[in-house]
């Protein structure tokens, strides 16, 4: 009979400095106060939730920030997400929430296979690359990110 | 620590061809004994047709089977009449047709429906659905400070208009065991209301007697008992169970079809539409005498102590909030949470460990509303658990208290 093997991808990989330093001092996390667009997500696993607020200008994302509570993985995701959607015109932080989206999910054929080439992120968001190994907190990872698309796409 | 598992490792093939697991999720699912899947198997290789249809023997022995199945599981519930036990897909499916038929035919707009503030998902939600449906009023149990159901207030929402009291045996998300002889006592002295019990986390590790109860309906799954997933049971006063209308049609429900209408087939036929899932009442019926012959007394004993000793020691830990009333209150549920490190988090660190734990809202939000948290982490207890579970419980949530560095 075959065993049950727990999570043998390094955990430390996911949990490494840069993640948790964003998950214990979290950048925008903080109201806007009148923002162009909202978008709000829940995960249904565990009830957490993430509202990010996005203040466009020129097509441009001029400001962004989220509140809600989540594990040190959707805060921190959230949080790296914040400083790179900032400046970026909405279809590119869509693109951008798309290529996470991507990164996340072995089954796209980028962070499953050894010799799939990684897709080219932002360097701020090099630490989410540590959670693509954990199916169970993918979901985690994209919170805030949906959050996002739900916000910008209801102000295309 | 030297608290030995009631139930061999040995027994459980998952468990035994796993020494390092640490699967401490029973609440979820049993693990599942030899007996029981040596059962299942049995039934397919031995006895495999349909049940009730077939004129030649193979039919009349998967009948038998089944007949038997009923009879022992019946036994084990203390229900007299075994023809009053139902079998359905689980408590989920056992709840929605309480609330469907006997719900559908008695409540109307100005009646009450009366549920608690700690119920799982699966006996509130068809509660405040039924009451959306009819025009009724849900009205919702408080708590006490350690969650469980406020006498009290039940007193004072119990009334004429009263129809239905679902509330649960055990919590699924903190353990506690709800005084079901005082919840009757106060139902009974104030109204006419039927009290239906979701009894998912009492049968496996309670001692249970339906007609002792003085209740009307009881529902249990069997995969959280040792038994196969997708079966579970509803049991039911036989008057009210005959007036009910059916909840599903076809297969052996039915008496006769005539072009305009039909007839229903008896008790318990009336509600187990299509085929019956034979197999898995068969196996069901082999885990409860797995059960029976380890002793719900001693199941229960052994699990206060290991509750007890986990406890003791996960309150030790700096920064643990646990829920629910003190341990002999419980079942073999600790629920709790670790300051600044998130239940999920928590969830993902004991699995390296080879700890499996449940993290999340454990199906009841409206709880975890009240304890105002999104989550809490799970570990609950059965009985192959044993002291070395506790041991790498609570280095698990050391290690992970120093990832996270709230400890040194």
């Amino acid at each position: 009979m075959s065993s049950v093997a727990p999570f043998t991808a390094s955990i430390a990989a996911m949990y490494q400095d840069a993640l948790l330093a964003h998950h214990r001092a979290p950048h925008n996390r903080r109201v806007i106060e009148s923002p162009s667009a909202v978008g709000a997500r829940k995960n249904p696993v565990c009830g957490d939730d993430i509202t990010v607020m996005v203040t466009l200008e020129s097509d441009a994302v001029r400001d962004v920030a989220f509140t809600g509570r989540g594990c040190s993985i959707a805060t921190a995701s959230a949080s790296m997400m914040t400083d790179a959607v900032l400046g970026l015109t909405v279809s590119d932080a869509l693109a951008l929430a798309d290529a996470v989206d991507r990164m996340l999910h072995p089954d796209a054929g980028q962070a499953g296979s050894a010799d799939a080439v990684p897709e080219p992120l932002p360097d701020a968001l090099t630490p989410l690359r540590g959670v693509a190994p954990f199916p169970g907190r993918h979901g985690c990872a994209m919170l805030p990110w949906q959050a996002l698309r739900e916000a910008l796409t209801a102000k295309r | 620590m030297s608290i030995a598992s009631l139930a061999p490792r040995a027994d459980f093939p998952l468990l035994a061809a796993n020494p390092a697991l640490h699967y401490l999720d029973s609440a979820a699912t049993s693990q599942k004994p030899a007996a029981m899947l040596d059962a299942l198997r049995h039934f397919y290789e031995t006895s495999n047709a349909n049940p009730h249809r077939g004129a030649y023997a193979l039919s009349a022995l998967a009948t038998d089977a089944y007949h038997d199945a009923r009879a022992t599981i019946a036994r084990f519930v203390g229900v007299a009449d075994a023809d009053c036990l139902i079998f359905t897909r689980g408590t989920t499916e056992s709840m929605n047709l309480v609330a469907s038929s006997w719900g559908g035919a008695h409540v109307g707009p100005g009646d009450e429906i009366v549920v608690s503030a700690i119920e799982h998902h699966a006996n509130f939600v068809p509660w405040q659905q039924l009451a959306l449906r009819t025009g009724a009023t849900l009205r919702i149990v408080e708590l006490t400070s350690t969650q469980t159901i406020d006498l009290d207030m039940l007193r004072d929402v119990i009334g004429a208009r009263t129809k239905i009291v679902a509330i649960t045996h055990v919590s699924n998300a903190v353990g506690s065991i709800t005084p079901l002889q005082d919840v009757v006592r106060i139902v009974r002295s104030r109204s006419a209301a039927v009290i239906v019990v979701d009894g998912a986390q009492a049968v496996p590790h309670l001692a249970v007697n339906f007609d002792a109860l003085d209740i009307d309906f009881y529902a249990f799954s069997g995969h959280k008992l040792l038994g196969p997933m997708g079966i579970g049971v509803l049991v039911g006063r036989r008057k009210l169970l005959e007036a009910m209308p059916p909840y599903q049609f076809g297969g052996d429900m039915i008496e006769w079809v005539r072009d305009a209408d039909s007839t229903w087939n008896v008790l318990p036929h009336k509600f187990e539409a299509g085929t019956p899932n034979a197999a898995d009442a068969v196996a069901l019926a082999a885990a409860v005498r797995y059960l029976d012959g380890l002793g719900m007394a001693n199941v229960r004993a052994h699990e206060i102590a290991l509750l007890e000793a986990a406890e003791a020691r996960v309150r030790a830990l700096p920064g643990v909030t646990v829920y629910g009333p003190p341990a002999a209150q419980r079942s073999g549920v600790l629920s709790f949470s670790l300051a600044d490190v998130h239940p999920h988090d928590l969830a993902t660190i004991l699995d390296q460990h080879g700890v499996c734990i449940r993290a999340g809202h454990h199906c009841a939000q409206p709880l975890m509303r009240r304890l105002g948290v999104s989550a809490t982490a799970r570990a609950s207890f059965y009985v192959y658990s044993d002291g070395s579970d506790v041991d790498a419980l609570v280095g698990a949530l050391t290690a992970a208290q120093q990832l996270f560095a709230t400890v040194d």
